[in-house]
């Protein structure tokens, strides 16, 4: 009987080791901030340590473009919090692009990709950048050739995907890296979270109840742990728009101006502002707000003059500030 | 005795099997292939060659369309629909398959140009390289909107006339967005699929048609979306004159 029990359990322990080694990830951790949601995350694409860091090497490699020369990270600054601090991003040859560089921090929430929502996920927005003309003007099957040559590459891939470097292997590892990407521990966060009460200055205080009421009424828009709702809002800037926005995507007369709204996390170090960076400052953007912006049939209706006293328009801009990364 | 006996019977049995797994009629399948020619008026359509289209000479050099979505129509005017097959027509190959069909006689059948709304908006990244809906080299799909161009017709045309001189200038037609897939209806040409015998039908689309009221020196670009959308228009409404079956 001892002996049955004792091969029984060693045959269990067979098959139990056995389905250890088909799963395809171990036990990699996103470093999701507090207070936040999992993030989620498709089947065939789940974290582990091999995907993060093909991504993360890809994400930082000129490679993805024709001549070498931009990377991911080109337009996507680590110490701007992913953004470039230029008005709008400029690709291979210098060539000027069309809209100001969004930050990639929180990314992995968002439920479409670009300004105008154009894709929607993260493994697909890769192929965006690569094929634009003033982005990287290259195309992914020679990316994959690239690749291909590398051993280090090959090796990774293989580890990360079971595969030698593909377009799946690469939209999806860029992907993963992404999703390692949050931003939840400003002063804010600290006075949120953590409930401690000195974390926000009296100033800042004061600019969040106007962002979170009815003198501000921000948060319509820019609410929720995301400092935004994900909405396509038309806020007004222009009278006329060059960019159409939305529009571009649904062809709807209605959406023409309207973009998505972006986070606020981060957004003092993230300027300057809007899809094609016309407002350098946080101050010219709180005085666009103000105004209530431009008679554009698509403005918002939650867009109206605020009638801010000076010292109310610091209190916000200091709240704003106070939404930076301590990290 | 007994045994002779036997092995007749058995061999007789192992014949008659044998023979009547020869016969063919049994088969309700058949492969129906096309033959799909890519003409410029009346010749095959060729890279590097110079045609005139409405006075204005042109070159080609690149011209490519999605088809998909088939449907048989029966005798009795039921349909069969073809699911999944989807052709990326290229001058460069005239052999596309629709692998088997039911043996009989239809009257007709239908595909549209272009892809359903919803095959046209799937991860192109998933399927495998050599599937039409793979991300092509060069590219006939728009990864900004998360679509697939229908139609491309890339070249360039003689800008300055009078029509003897080199094309010079480039023109484009990306066609493509859920609204302009095009049912191509060919509900009236009946074939019969015969068992034993797997069937070809020959169809060819005229580039010259698609672009009949076409003037390359005005309207020579477009993908679809603003101001360049009534062109596309234009050009997806040419399309199901542009075919003939034989």
């Amino acid at each position: 009987m001892k002996k049955a029990i004792l091969y029984f359990s060693f045959f269990l322990f067979l098959i139990a080791a056995c389905k250890k080694e088909n799963l395809p990830v171990d036990e990699y951790t996103l470093e999701i901030p507090k207070g936040f949601p999992k993030p989620s995350i498709p089947e065939n694409n789940l974290p582990n340590a091999d995907r993060v860091e093909l991504g993360r090497r890809l994400f930082f490699d000129p490679i993805l473009s024709r001549d070498s020369s931009i990377s991911c990270a080109s337009c996507h600054h680590t110490d701007k919090k992913f953004t470039d601090g230029l008005a709008k991003s400029i690709g291979i040859e210098n060539r000027i692009g069309i809209r100001n560089s969004p930050s990639l921090l929180n990314v992995a929430y968002q439920p479409t990709m670009f300004w105008d929502g154009g894709v929607p996920n993260l493994e697909q927005q890769i192929l965006a950048p690569i094929e634009s003309h003033f982005e990287m003007d290259f195309n992914i099957i020679d990316v994959v050739a690239r690749l291909n040559n590398s051993e280090s590459y090959k090796a990774l891939s293989l580890k990360a995907y079971d595969q030698l470097p593909s377009i799946f292997s690469v939209t999806r590892a860029i992907a993963c890296f992404e999703r390692t990407l949050y931003s939840g521990t400003s002063k804010y966060d600290d006075y949120v979270y953590n409930k401690n009460l000195n974390a926000l200055s009296a100033s800042e205080i004061n600019g969040m109840n106007i962002f979170f009421g009815e003198e501000g009424e921000c948060f319509h828009c820019h609410g929720t742990y995301l400092f935004t709702d994900n909405s396509f809002k038309n806020n007004g800037i222009y009278l006329q728009y060059q960019d159409s926005g939305r529009a571009h995507i649904t062809q709807f007369p209605s959406d023409v101006g309207k973009f998505k709204v972006p986070s606020l996390r981060n957004v003092a170090m993230t300027a300057p502002y809007m899809h094609d960076g016309s407002f350098a400052t946080l101050e010219d953007v709180v005085e666009h707000y103000n105004s209530g912006g431009k008679a554009h049939p698509n403005k918002s209706g939650l867009l109206l003059p605020l009638n801010l006293t000076t010292q109310e328009k610091i209190d916000l801009v200091n709240f704003l500030k106070a939404l930076t990364d301590e990290k | 005795m007994k045994n002779l006996k036997s092995i007749s019977i058995l061999f007789f049995a192992i014949v008659l099997i044998a023979t009547s797994c020869k016969k063919e009629n049994l088969n309700t399948h058949q492969i129906l292939d096309f033959h799909w020619h890519s003409m410029i008026g009346a010749n095959e359509a060729a890279y590097a060659t110079t045609y005139t289209s409405n006075g204005v000479n042109f070159n080609l050099s690149g011209w490519r369309y999605y088809v998909s979505n088939f449907t048989l129509i029966k005798e009795d005017g039921s349909e069969i629909k073809i699911a999944d097959k989807v052709f990326l027509i290229d001058i460069a190959n005239d052999d596309y398959s629709l692998d088997s069909v039911p043996v009989g006689n239809y009257k007709g059948f239908k595909f549209i140009v272009g892809l359903d709304s919803v095959t046209n908006h799937k991860d192109p990244t998933l399927y495998p390289t050599g599937n039409p809906l793979a991300i092509q080299d060069p590219g006939i799909h728009w990864s900004w909107n998360s679509g697939y161009i229908f139609m491309m017709v890339e070249g360039k045309y003689d800008s300055i006339s009078p029509n003897n001189t080199t094309p010079n200038k480039e023109f484009f037609f990306h066609v493509g967005t859920d609204e302009f897939s095009r049912t191509i209806d060919f509900s009236n040409k009946s074939f019969s699929v015969i068992s034993g015998e797997d069937k070809t039908i020959a169809i060819e689309m005229d580039l010259l048609k698609v672009i009949s009221n076409v003037d390359l020196k005005t309207e020579n670009a477009t993908h679809s979306f603003g101001a360049l959308k009534p062109l596309a228009l234009k050009i997806a409404t040419n399309w199901q004159s542009a075919f003939t079956v034989e």
